[in-house]
């Protein structure tokens, strides 16, 4: 009888009760996934940080950040504990790390769900759009006023870093708000072989060129060029920007929001041509999706005449463990040199490096510390302190001091390429942007698109995504 | 002596609620008690994570919501469905999904039938070559692709230096829009090939051997008995293999993103990658949930079409 119970039907109320029971479960997941609604009530802008730092916690406090995993990162972990805390031992450094692939993912989507486990986002120049339409980030301007002794920077440097809407290149506007000081700055360095292409680095693109086709044809197995062509993160985008900026070309007009007409002009078309016609040709076969690091082995295995990397990801260039150019580090540096980037039409060079930027959804205890943090960091003596432990600082006095210049061989170049860098576009479209270049870039440079197809479909695509803002669907397509 | 408990009642209930309870056992808790009290962790673990996912991400496809922005969810009708289905970027990474699923499944197919068959033909060591051809399938995707990627580097990786040795030139294998798509079905296959042979093999081992006898006595060819016995056996869990890896590689993601990172250009963009790059790059929420619930239907649509054929199969 009990079997016949079990198997049975239940009856019809019974099933009711069940299925409002379950209906009613659902309806309490869906309030408790939805959170307390703050997402109807988002900010379309950044809070405001306080103008002077709150009382500091005397309590344990771990101070975290988020930066993707490369050298600079353990650099600024290390440092930070060994001197912040000299003044706060209460306080520890903590830098979380992602692969750079998942670095823009990995902070925004924790933005996207209001809370983070980190309360200093080290954000790309180029992201500060997307974060401060958002709301994700604190709104610094006062903070900075009282706090920051502005004059002592490039004006370029520090709205590149903090100032939202961007600056116009080479400026700031000292109206804009700032919601972010830097951390790290970085530009592109020239690393050439002197044991091979000579002592004296070509002054223009064009000498560039002959000077990496005479190497490639006169060493067999060593590859004229290595520079980034890889789709992902901002490779093969930034690569193509250099080139345009070098040969006069604009990447959009900032004011009328237009990119058709305006990168694929005459200058756009001839540094795509230059990129793909001239340069690629002298790449090592199969160099397609090269980035940072293949780039960087490729010069320490003695396999370019001349290579572009970013200088702050330069450092394992001279670890005689890494290289097969040397046992030492003189040894090394006698066949490696570094320079500034050759200039053609222009003296254009791109603009790197990251800022400090306090996450909104920060405990306040964490915000203040913070803010005491990066107050700390600007200044004078500690910004010196962390060029000799291997960082880029941004203060024009920390950048002209021995403690940086002598730091390392391409510290000069760094110091010299401040007044001549350009940034990319800081919008909220950003990642969408660099996206559509960077695999239109890529297809054009492994043979997949024409590169006049190539660079027309950029501005085609990325004015498209610029225009879409008020489309009803669709969007991110 | 008692009297023997009747066959049949008018009210079973009243019988079962007078019957002992088992000994340790709560009075107040029954049979169907126990039975919701073991089932709702799982029940209410799948509303939470399936259930509720699903249907909100159904509500979200109808509207331009962005994770990122917040503000409200603007109800946009079929909007978004609408700029897929038409979306020439979209039919590009459908045409990109179609030819490696078709590709993938079928040289897996191909090869795994014809593994097991071998297998099934010997008689020693049949356990320790099936757990060898195993060892693929339980690796990580994530960490098949980026040994993979080693090996398939055109400058240092291994299947070059082998190339070499025997006269053959270097092959940029991800690097190229053709080479780059056939890099990813051979390294998809290595990994997944295993699962096609292991449910032939369940297959193969099931056919009787009767019918073998019977035909070895009609002196009836190898041939004539793979075409008349053994495939026509196997073929139906064959085919239901066939659908779990093609359901498998048409959501393709992790190999794409380890790989060749879509690349060159968007030439290895499937429609998964594409799905990720519209929620992570853009966060256009709305749109990515649309493309989602698109992609589920096309598979139960398909799944359906399929599960018939089957049943027919059957029947015949």
């Amino acid at each position: 009888m009990r079997y016949q119970r079990r198997i049975g039907r239940t009856s019809v109320p019974g099933r009711k009760v069940r299925l409002a029971t379950a209906a009613m479960l659902l309806v309490a997941t869906t309030v408790a996934a939805c959170g307390d609604g703050q997402d109807d009530d988002a900010k379309a802008s950044a809070p405001k940080a306080p103008a002077t730092i709150p009382e500091l916690t005397k309590d344990p406090l771990t101070l975290s950040f988020i930066w993707f995993d490369w050298p600079p990162a353990q650099a600024l972990e290390a440092f930070a504990n060994a001197e912040y805390k000299k003044e706060r031992p209460n306080a520890t450094i903590k830098v979380n790390t992602v692969p750079n692939a998942n670095w823009h993912d990995a902070m925004f989507t924790q933005f996207a769900a209001r809370k983070t486990d980190f309360d200093i986002a080290i954000l790309d120049s180029q992201h500060i759009g997307e974060a401060v339409t958002n709301g994700n980030i604190l709104d610094i301007t006062d903070f900075v006023k009282n706090n920051i002794d502005v004059k002592a920077y490039n004006p370029y440097l520090l709205a590149a870093y903090g100032q939202f809407p961007q600056a116009e290149t080479g400026k700031r506007d000292e109206n804009a708000s700032l919601y972010g000081l830097p951390l790290l700055g970085d530009t592109w360095t020239m690393i050439y072989r002197k044991d091979l292409i000579g002592d004296k680095p070509p002054q223009t693109w064009d000498q560039m060129i002959s000077a990496a086709e005479k190497c490639q044809a006169d060493n067999p197995g060593v590859s004229g060029l290595a520079f980034h062509q890889a789709n992902g993160s901002d490779a093969a985008a930034v690569t193509y920007n250099t080139v345009n900026g070098i040969y006069g070309g604009n990447l959009w007009d900032a004011k009328t929001r237009k990119i058709e007409g305006v990168l694929n002009d005459a200058a756009g078309q001839e540094a795509m041509d230059v990129l793909v016609n001239k340069m690629k040709p002298l790449t090592a076969k199969g160099s397609g999706n090269w980035f940072i690091d293949e780039v960087n082995a490729a010069v320490a295995q003695g396999k370019a005449c001349i290579a572009f990397n970013w200088i702050a990801a330069s450092g394992g260039l001279l670890d005689p463990k890494q290289s097969t150019l040397g046992s030492t580090r003189e040894q090394i540096l006698d066949k490696l040199g570094f320079a500034t980037l050759p200039s053609q039409k222009t003296n254009l060079v791109p603009l790197g490096g990251m800022g400090m930027h306090v996450s909104a959804y920060s405990p306040t205890a964490n915000q203040a510390e913070a803010l005491n943090f990066m107050k700390w960091f600007e200044r004078a003596d500690v910004q010196k302190k962390w060029a000799a432990a291997g960082g880029v600082p941004s203060r024009t006095d920390a950048l002209e001091s021995p403690e940086f210049l002598n730091a390392g061989p391409f510290n000069q170049v760094y110091t010299d390429s401040v007044p001549r860098m350009r940034d990319m576009w800081n919008v909220p479209e950003y990642a969408r942007l660099v996206d559509i270049e960077n695999t239109n870039v890529n297809a054009a440079l492994n043979g997949a698109k024409k590169p006049k197809d190539a660079l027309d479909d950029i501005a085609k695509e990325q004015q498209g995504v610029l225009d879409s803002s008020n489309r009803k669907g669709g969007g991110g397509l | 002596m008692s009297d023997p408990a009747p066959l049949t009642i008018d009210n079973p209930g009243q019988v079962a609620s007078t019957a002992p309870p088992a000994p340790g056992r709560s009075r107040r808790l029954s049979d169907r008690g126990l039975a919701v009290a073991f089932i709702s962790p799982a029940m209410l673990l799948l509303l939470a994570m399936s259930v509720f996912p699903l249907l909100w991400s159904l509500y979200l496809s109808f509207t331009d919501y962005s994770a990122t922005r917040g503000g409200p969810a603007n109800f946009i009708g079929f909007g978004n469905y609408t700029a897929i289905l038409t979306s020439a970027q979209v039919h590009t990474r459908a045409l990109t999904t179609l030819i490696y699923v078709i590709g993938a499944v079928g040289l897996q197919t191909v090869l795994g039938f014809g593994i097991a068959y071998l297998i099934s033909r010997r008689t020693h060591g049949r356990g320790v070559l099936t757990t060898l051809f195993l060892v693929p399938m339980m690796l990580s995707p994530v960490v098949v692709g980026l040994f993979w990627r080693f090996m398939l580097d055109a400058q240092f990786g291994v299947v070059n230096s082998m190339l070499g040795s025997v006269g053959l030139g270097q092959v940029e294998w991800l690097t190229r829009q053709r080479t780059a798509l056939i890099s990813l079905i051979v390294v998809d296959t290595w990994q997944w090939t295993p699962f096609i042979m292991l449910i032939a093999l369940a297959g193969l081992s099931a056919v009787p051997k009767y019918l073998y006898e019977a035909a070895s006595i009609d002196r009836a060819s190898e041939w004539f008995r793979f075409r008349t016995i053994t495939l026509p056996l196997v073929w139906p869990l064959l085919l239901i293999a066939v659908m779990f890896r093609a359901i498998e590689a048409f959501r393709l993601f992790d190999l794409v993103y380890i790989l060749t990172n879509g690349g060159p250009g968007v030439s290895t963009e499937t429609l998964s990658f594409h799905i990720y790059k519209v929620a992570f790059l853009g966060f256009n929420t709305g749109t990515a949930s649309a493309y989602g619930i698109l992609m589920v239907l096309v598979v139960i649509v398909l799944t359906q079409f399929y599960l018939r054929y089957l049943n027919k199969l059957k029947e015949g």
